[in-house]
């Protein structure tokens, strides 16, 4: 009897220490987050071209872009982190500014040009977001949720975001499989090219924009504003629906390959449906006859960098399909070859209904120079065919259903050259107040595309660690 | 389609990583370097590619909406 009591007390003792090892576990599990961490981030870009897409795929495409943006990352617990990621997207652009290009009017006549930037207030504006995401790890960190709100603003374009994600880790952590869906609601607050805008709401040439300015039929000569050939929009409606939603579908699959090679698969399939063209660009027709405003001696220069004093009026705004479907397909292949030396590399297809086929590709080579210093030379390769609806200035026909002279929508290959410079304290040490620094990020690339667009970016980050 | 190439690839990585790389066989694995993502740093990059290019996405970040680009 007393063997059996025994025997039930050292089964309850080792069932209980088997308990108290589980709880000790717990007790002792990593934190996913140690400290809060918060990221400043900025950016300046700057481009130029001669092809923008507000004056019909020709003109100015000059534009800078100052974005800073700064992200909280705070633990919660062991197991939960809070992040809160707000920025703001400041920029002038020559090109939007010629969405309303009549704004230097002189004795009578319209000083407008599409290679020169108007004053008008549509040249710049600013873009802000806020996104939060709420991330929970469970207990072997085997099982990630994640959960994320954004709004983000400007004049013409407003976007509420939301979306969840699941990540699945295993084969000892060698292995992880992710989905993520997001939805973008989002609407327009239409802009319009200035001269359709006033032709629409006054219905005569008499009056809003054009009182007392002259136009010209191609040849130069003066054209009759009463008369059965003089100019009008090709379409009396314009935005009909000013919704745009995005659901927008991840799978990814990443898979530790040996000591020192992973790769990971990333596919999304994106719907989009609404209004997916921009109201503020314009489309010019070949069938139909031109009209300029300005000195008809510049008529026959129109399409040559740098003319001024003349402005080709708008056939239409851009016209695409209300639906589009995405599929991009990617892979990262990361290999390190020693203490020094790690190669990045990343591949793109991308598909889509509307004829655009692309492919992307990108190689990094962080060198470490040190114990702090990273220096990351990158190069990036991109090449896309043509949209279906794309054609350069003035080739569309009025009889087409969809049109667009947009270049970002044009068959072109890019290549980009980044040099990054990055300074890395694990430790912390450099103290400002309680923060600690860890990381400072220094970036510059070069973009060249070969429709003549060329583009520069200089990003600057610096990494803080909250002490406790 | 896609969904038959994302299984096969899965099964062939899968069975390619049957010897398992430990915990303590990832020190080379865990360097910030290799991770799997883009840096937080190229954000401003990718988000002037997607309004400069038509393509966007599959790169573990955002792949639409949100802004007026592409």
């Amino acid at each position: 009897m007393n063997k059996l009591r025994i025997s039930i007390l050292l089964t309850c003792i080792t069932a209980l220490s088997y308990g108290q090892t589980s709880d000790t576990t717990s007790v002792f599990k990593k934190r996913v987050l140690e400290n809060i961490e918060i990221d400043f981030i900025t950016s300046y870009y700057t481009q130029d071209g001669d092809n923008a897409s507000v004056t019909g795929g020709i003109g100015t495409e000059k534009l800078t872009d100052v974005t800073p943006t700064f992200t909280v990352s705070v633990p919660l617990n062991d197991d939960d982190v809070l992040s809160i990621d707000a920025g703001i997207s400041a920029y002038t652009s020559a090109s939007s500014s010629n969405l309303d290009p009549f704004d230097r009017r002189s004795s009578g006549n319209i000083n407008a040009s599409p290679w020169v930037e108007s004053s008008g207030a549509s040249g710049g504006d600013a873009w802000t977001n806020i996104t939060g995401s709420y991330t929970h790890n469970s207990d072997d960190r085997n099982k990630i949720w994640s959960a994320n709100l954004s709004l983000s603003n400007e004049y013409d374009y407003r976007s509420v975001g939301f979306g969840g994600s699941y990540t699945h880790l295993f084969n000892k952590k060698n292995t992880e499989i992710s989905a993520k869906l997001n939805a973008y609601i989002d609407s327009w607050n239409p802009e319009y090219p200035s001269e359709i805008r006033s032709y629409l709401n006054n219905q005569n040439l008499a009056l809003g924009l054009f009182s007392g300015v002259n136009i010209y039929h191609e040849d130069g000569t003066l054209m009759d504003k009463n008369g059965a050939n003089a100019w009008r929009p090709l379409n009396s409606e314009l935005i009909v629906d000013k919704g745009r939603n995005t659901i927008s579908s991840s799978f990814s699959f990443s898979q530790i390959l040996s000591r020192n090679t992973q790769l990971s698969i990333f596919v999304d399939v994106v719907q989009q449906s609404g209004w997916l063209a921009n109201p503020m660009q314009r489309v010019y027709f070949k069938d139909k006859e031109n009209f300029y405003v300005g000195n008809p001696d510049n008529i026959s220069s129109y399409t040559t960098p740098g003319v001024t004093n003349i402005f080709m009026l708008g056939d239409d705004i851009e016209r695409l399909p209300d639906t589009r479907l995405k599929i991009p397909i990617g892979a990262r292949l990361n290999h390190y070859f020693n203490e020094h030396l790690t190669l990045r590399t990343y591949y793109r297809f991308y598909s889509d209904d509307w004829g655009v086929t692309s492919h992307t590709i990108q190689v990094e080579a962080p060198v470490k120079l040190g114990k702090h210093m990273t220096i990351i030379p990158s190069y990036r390769n991109y090449s896309q065919s043509a949209a279906d609806y794309f054609a350069s200035f003035d080739e569309h026909l009025s009889t087409s259903e969809f049109y667009t002279s947009d270049y970002d929508l044009s068959k072109f290959t890019a290549n980009q050259y980044g040099i990054g410079l990055r300074y890395t304290d694990l430790l912390t040490e450099k103290k400002i107040w309680k923060l600690g620094l860890k990381q400072i990020n220094l970036k510059f690339s070069m973009y060249e595309r070969s429709s003549g667009l060329t583009a520069n970016i200089i990003t600057a980050g610096v990494k803080f660690v909250l002490d406790k | 389609m896609i969904k038959k190439t994302v299984i096969i690839l899965a099964g062939f990585f899968t069975l390619l990583s049957c010897t398992v790389v430990q915990e303590y066989e990832k020190i080379n694995i865990n360097d910030p370097d290799m991770a799997l993502t883009a840096d937080k740093t190229d954000r401003f990059e990718t988000n002037f590619q997607s309004y400069r290019e038509a393509a966007a996405g599959a790169n573990g970040g955002k792949s639409g909406g949100g802004c007026g680009c592409n």
